[in-house]
């Protein structure tokens, strides 16, 4: 499933993502684990918490990116 | 293979040591800038601040030493405007690398710091927000990660001078090279990605060690900050408050202090030692201290009338900048602002903005697309009012009524919207989705704000004098020579007739060139009707923004498209200006 289909307060580990550098250099990569902080109104982005920081992730490339749901 | 092929930006003497500042973006780069070398430079707690580089000499170091810092990037791919130039950097070469790393998010910082060491460049390390990372319960061993990274790590807390010292004594260790880097380290840094984060696994494991923390009340507000609820209402009540402190307090200030000094002491003493020597009446005399006397508007408008509103601004501003609240106000908005070819990120120029256009027009270079800087320094050119300009609406429009303020800034944004929405449709190119780190919420440190202020408003006092003297001067001499009459017949088919204002309103127009507050202030003593007030603001907002502003639009977009941008401006104030005396008239004549 996508990123930005896995609800607020779940958790994922990220099994896919498309090739954009800042992704990654975001500490964004595969087999990494996340939680869903937030998600905005309007198409807005989803907020990520990655390690010990928060990144907001826009609506297309969340749903770009395939993750596995754990909880 | 030739990676020399291009000439250094920064040319150092034979003896001078080259230094070279780097990091993720917002981890304090500019704050350590700034206390090693005593330039000024503006930092905030958000990613991009630096878009450019700025250098300096280093102070207290035992050799001759600059120090470049280098726009903070996540990594050397050289994906954005800032990447290449930390890259081409690096690649010139350096007698050290002073890398900064944010204590609060290990990882991702050594996933630079490693790609980094790839180039044979003697490494410092600054382990920079120990003090933040505390709190989090985030305990960094700087020895183990010295023998690590086989560099010195200095911990510091860069806002507070800690650590400087040490920083100091070890950039004094540094020696000069001779040796040439030659490294096209791309391709490998790509390869070597998994390798590296295990590594970064290793590293972290090992030094680190985290303590299970209760979240402190910062956190919980950092948290609570990006939600839709209450995240939404709280960015609505955070700039109402900034709004009513601006307001209110520069009204109180202007009021109770700086109008009673103008027109009790100043004026009169000014006109009686005027007075003493040349004879009342005469144009002269006149054009010195008359009803647009040069020596009493000097300092009738831009110290007394502005310059609360100014200071009060750059007080909230900073405050808020240094918070790291305002990225978050952002995440909240990009849903809506990607309506209008902007995403959230892109706020901050637009905040900044209501400041002044330069640093937002600068700022825009932050955003990763063309298309959307576009966007970005024309909507701010159009229809973002600066402060000095707002200053003067509060004057005008508050005095007279609080609802045609409230109509001014609603036309704004409506223009913003609009003009986005068009923009966004006619413009070539895309606008990227959002991709953004959301700082900690930190409590600004006060010593660092107030130096903030200083340098904003003493930008202010400094490079606006001037201009605004020159405009102030200009105006008298047209006003008192009677050289306005001629002027006001040239331009009354527009003024007059499609504007609905008086013939003499077309000083205001002429000087709005200049600065964007003279095409306010000017409207003050005429005696204007409401809709004359409120037609006359709606000209003044739309209109060219000040010549310092187009100098860098031309600067930064080129010849046309900042002509583009300034014609837009002209027509559309004439536009809208016009079209709103005319309604009004229309309406209010068949009533």
């Amino acid at each position: 499933m996508s990123l930005y289909a896995i609800e607020k307060e779940h958790r994922c580990i990220i099994e896919n993502l498309p090739q954009l550098g800042l992704l990654k250099s975001l500490g964004l990569r595969e087999g990494i684990n996340v939680a869903i902080k937030s998600k905005q109104p309007m198409g807005g982005p989803v907020i990520v918490q990655v390690g010990r920081r928060c990144v907001a992730i826009a609506r297309d490339i969340a749903q770009e990116i395939q993750v596995r749901e754990v909880n | 293979m030739d990676c020399h092929n291009k000439s250094p930006e920064v040319e150092v003497g034979k003896d001078t040591l080259k230094f070279l500042l780097m990091g993720n973006p917002n981890v304090g780069k500019s704050v350590v800038f700034s206390k090693l070398t005593g330039v000024e430079v503006l930092a905030a707690n958000y990613t991009g601040t630096t878009v450019g580089y700025t250098k300096g000499k280093v102070r207290d170091l035992k050799q001759d030493g600059i120090l470049i810092d280098v726009p903070g990037t996540y990594g050397l791919e050289a994906t954005s405007e800032a990447e290449e130039v930390a890259v081409n950097f690096v690649k010139e070469g350096a007698d050290a690398i002073i890398c900064v790393l944010d204590a609060t998010n290990l990882e991702r910082n050594l996933n630079f710091a490693l790609q980094l060491k790839k180039f044979d460049i003697p490494m410092i390390f600054v382990l920079n927000l120990v003090d933040v990372a505390e709190q989090q319960g985030v305990i960094i061993d700087a020895q183990a990660l010295e023998e690590e990274l086989e560099a010195p790590v200095i911990p510091t807390i860069a806002v507070r001078n800690v650590g400087l010292r040490d920083l100091l004594s070890a950039m004094g260790n540094v020696e000069k090279r001779q040796k040439e880097v030659c490294y096209t380290a791309e391709k490998e840094l790509v390869e070597e990605e998994e390798t590296r984060w295990k590594e970064i696994g290793r590293i972290v494991e090992k030094v680190q060690t985290l303590e299970e923390r209760e979240p402190s009340l910062t956190e919980k507000l950092g948290y609570a900050s990006m939600q839709p609820w209450p995240g939404i209402p709280l960015a609505i009540l955070v700039l109402a408050l900034v709004l009513g402190f601006v307001v209110g307090g520069g009204k109180a200030i202007r009021g109770a202090l700086l109008l009673p000094f103008v027109y009790n002491i100043y004026e009169p003493a000014m006109t009686a030692f005027i007075g003493g020597f040349i004879t009342e009446g005469t144009v002269v005399y006149n054009v010195l201290v008359g009803d647009y006397g040069v020596l009493i508007k000097i300092i009738e408008w831009p110290f007394a009338l502005v310059l609360p509103y100014i200071t009060l601004f750059y007080i909230a501003l900073s405050t808020l900048e240094d918070s790291g609240y305002l990225p978050r106000i952002g995440v909240l908005m990009d849903g809506a602002l990607r309506k209008i070819g902007v995403q959230g990120g892109s706020i901050v120029p637009f905040i900044m903005g209501y400041g002044c256009a330069i640093p937002a027009i600068l700022g825009s270079k932050a955003a990763t697309t063309h298309k959307e800087r576009v966007i970005v320094a024309s909507l701010v050119s159009l229809a973002v009012p600066c402060t000095a300009q707002t200053a003067a609406f509060f004057v005008l429009l508050g005095d007279e009524s609080p609802w045609m303020l409230v109509g001014v800034y609603g036309l704004s944004i409506l223009a913003m919207i609009l003009g986005g929405a068009v923009l966004n449709r006619m413009l070539p190119g895309k606008v990227d989705p959002m991709l953004l780190e959301i700082p900690n919420l930190l409590k600004p440190d006060v010593k660092t704000v107030l130096q903030k202020i200083k340098i904003r408003v003493k930008h202010y006092l400094v490079e606006a004098q001037i201009p605004m003297a020159l405009g102030i001067l200009f105006a008298a001499i047209i006003a008192e020579t009677g050289l306005i009459h001629g002027i006001s017949d040239f331009l009354s088919p527009v003024v007059t007739g499609w504007l609905g204002l008086p013939g003499e309103a077309g000083l205001a127009l002429m000087l709005g060139i200049v600065r964007r507050e003279l095409a306010v202030l000017p409207l003050l003593d005429m005696n204007l009707s409401s809709l004359q007030i409120f037609t006359g603001a709606t000209v003044a907002l739309f209109y060219l923004p000040c010549l310092s502003v187009l100098a860098i639009l031309i600067k930064e977009f080129k010849l046309k498209t900042g002509l583009a941008i300034a014609a837009t401006t002209l027509i559309g104030a004439f536009l809208i200006g016009g079209v709103i005396n005319q309604t009004v008239r229309f309406i209010s004549g068949i009533l």
